[in-house]
């Protein structure tokens, strides 16, 4: 198969001439046959007609025998039958005679015949068939060499013009090869041909959504490293602390400390790695999902926290169904669940509901978030001012990109008498 | 000596207070940087160690506030931000010295020590002024060629005076390099201290400016 454009063009060009060729040739020789045709006829009956007036002299006409050049034949019968004259002996057309025109097949030759009665007999003049397809062949060719003679300059003209026509692809081509991988600036659309100008305009496209996507994971795993930056170094602290004890009451406290710094870090990075698979774009298996069971699932998950603290978590709700990834959505309540625990005063109640209009609430009686927060507490790494907890920062960013791989819609707001209420709206299933 | 440590994590605040105070230093611990800068407006410390990334007001902005005053106090700037960009900033922002988390608590001492004996004009860790003899890595302290076993506090008292000689340091002043601010204070802490280190150095070695306070004499 031929991809090349070029080739492609050159082939169908070619093969264009060479029909258009081969048509005007076969064009001109029908036409040159049919005109030459008319004149020779005219030509055979002018000549019988002027031997007619000659016929008794003709019998006298010294003939050189059958000279080249003379393709004519000439014949005169008398009344009785008998071959008075032949220009050419050992032809003979009277057996085929017919008044006027006949095309007669003789001596291995095809021929014009033209017969004309007189008062004393017949007089026949022939041509062979080959003297008008010869020329009409000839005429062929003088108007089709010509034709097939200017092909190759045509071939290399048309290969000019195809290659100037492509001259903008091939800058492109050329500014691509340059790029590095990192390089995703948009290709000049300057000067384009209307054809691949919309090509164009959508790689441009492209390479802005990719040039998108590789600045927030860029900025995502900057992000990371600075963070993962926080809990090794209370770690690293906590060891040389430990490593520094004095005595065992010491190296136990500090072997404490240790213990949950390394629970900070394997949580940090097991919220990174959350965030990291729902990013959006994830590929799920949504199914329907009841979210009442969801949640009681995840008050679950917080319990050993909940009572770590003394908070109780109260749950509810009418069943609700919801369409979506049950895994994915536990993790959204567990983590509303474990701020709203995390925030809480000791002692003091979490209260989660589901109901109407596939609606999922979580309140705490917390300090809550400033209004003018509200937007910035969904991004990475966002933390309350004065909380004791060393979170993660991501909790909410997690619950944020579960939400938007559901449909739903998460809104923040305050808690009377004080404390954060966050709702989820989710799409609801019939 | 006195540290103001702005750290707003809090494991590694906890962590830093600790070695801190094992070291022998008073340390008061802010999480936010509001509270830096009003404590910084508020009282004396000898040295402060800054984190950047702060909530409610960025360390930077912290530390151009007091140097704006013309407040010399030493900063080590104590951050995740590695790029050298950062450290450019800080350092011509006023920071002394700028450290990169994660770190280690040794380096941490010696850095602190390298800057307080800029502030105090001196190239070694050791001052010798009047026949007394201050290591502050070590921590020992010699009178002639014999060595005097101090506490903490007699030793905080002795090397604040020794940093200046000849100035005088008020009661009040004494007091902040020795207690923080959750620590309640005797109302003659810092005479008894100055009364056991005259025992302990020479009735000369540590004079009274009447009214005013302590001094060494240059």
């Amino acid at each position: 198969m031929m991809t090349s454009l070029r080739a492609r063009l050159l082939a169908g060009l070619l093969a264009l001439v060479a029909l258009i060729s081969i048509a005007v040739g076969l064009i001109t020789y029908e036409r040159v046959l049919a005109e030459s045709s008319v004149l020779f006829d005219y030509q055979l009956e002018q000549m019988a007609l002027s031997l007619r007036d000659q016929a008794s002299v003709a019998p006298r006409i010294v003939l050189p025998a059958h000279a080249g050049g003379t393709d004519f034949v000439i014949q005169i019968w008398d009344r009785f039958g008998t071959l008075v004259y032949a220009s050419r002996p050992g032809l003979s057309f009277i057996t085929h005679a017919v008044l006027g025109y006949a095309n007669v097949a003789l001596a291995g030759q095809r021929w014009r015949v033209y017969s004309l009665a007189t008062v004393e007999g017949v007089i026949q003049v022939a041509q062979p068939w080959g003297v008008r397809e010869s020329l009409a062949g000839g005429a062929a060719l003088r108007v089709v060499v010509p034709l097939l003679l200017l092909a190759p300059l045509m071939a290399v003209a048309a290969a000019w013009i195809v290659g100037h026509a492509m001259g903008p692809l091939r800058r492109i081509t050329a500014e691509v090869q340059r790029r590095d991988a990192g390089s995703l600036s948009p290709i000049d659309p300057s000067e384009l041909p209307a054809e691949i100008s919309p090509l164009i305009a959508e790689l441009n496209r492209l390479l802005g959504r990719l040039g998108e996507a590789f600045e927030a994971q860029r900025a995502f795993v900057a992000d990371a490293a600075h963070e993962l930056r926080s809990p090794l170094t209370a770690l690293s602290l906590q060891l040389q602390l430990a490593e520094r004890a004095r005595d065992a009451p010491e190296r136990e406290a500090a072997h404490a400390r240790l213990h949950a710094a390394v629970e900070r870090a394997t949580h940090l990075v097991a919220q990174l790695l959350t965030l990291a698979r729902n990013e959006p774009g994830t590929p799920t298996a949504m199914s329907a999902v009841q979210l009442d069971e969801v949640v009681r699932a995840a008050i679950g998950d917080v319990q050993p926290l909940a009572q770590q603290r003394g908070i109780g978590v109260e749950f509810a709700g009418t069943p609700v169904r919801v369409h979506g990834d049950a895994d994915a959505l536990r993790i959204l309540v567990r983590n509303l669940l474990d701020n709203a625990v995390r925030y809480s005063p000791e002692g003091s109640v979490v209260r989660c509901s589901t109901g109407d209009g596939a609606l999922l609430e979580v309140t705490d009686l917390g300090p809550g978030i400033p209004p003018a927060e509200y937007e910035r507490a969904f991004a990475r790494f966002y933390r309350r001012v004065g909380g004791t907890e060393s979170g993660s920062g991501l909790g909410l960013a997690i619950v944020k990109a579960i939400a938007e791989r559901h449909g739903a819609r998460v809104e923040l707001g305050a808690a009377a008498p004080h404390g954060l209420s966050v709702r989820v709206h989710f799409l609801r299933l019939p | 000596m006195r540290v103001l440590l702005v750290e707003d994590d809090r494991m590694i605040g906890e962590a830093v207070r600790t070695a801190l105070t094992r070291d022998e230093h008073i340390t008061d611990w802010l999480q936010d940087g509001a509270a830096a800068a009003a404590a910084l407006a508020a009282s004396a410390f000898d040295l402060v160690l800054l984190d950047l990334g702060l909530p409610r007001r960025d360390g930077l902005a912290v530390l151009k506030e007091l140097r704006g005053r013309g407040d010399t106090t030493p900063v080590i700037i104590i951050t995740a931000r590695d790029d050298v960009a950062s450290r450019v900033t800080g350092l011509d922002a006023g920071a002394d010295d700028y450290l990169v988390k994660p770190f280690d608590l040794d380096e941490l001492a010696a850095r602190m020590r390298a800057a307080m004996r800029r502030v105090s004009g001196r190239g070694d860790a050791v001052i010798e002024h009047g026949g007394i003899r201050l290591n502050t890595v070590t921590r020992e302290v010699f009178r002639g060629s014999e060595q005097v076993a101090l506490s903490a506090r007699e030793y905080a008292v002795l090397e604040a005076l020794l940093l200046r000689p000849g100035a005088v340091l008020s009661r009040a002043q004494l007091e902040e390099r020795l207690y923080g601010w959750d620590e309640a204070v005797d109302s003659n802490a810092v005479e008894v201290y100055v009364h056991s280190l005259r025992r302990k150095l020479g009735q000369d070695a540590i004079r009274t400016q009447r009214g005013a306070g302590y001094y060494i004499p240059r």
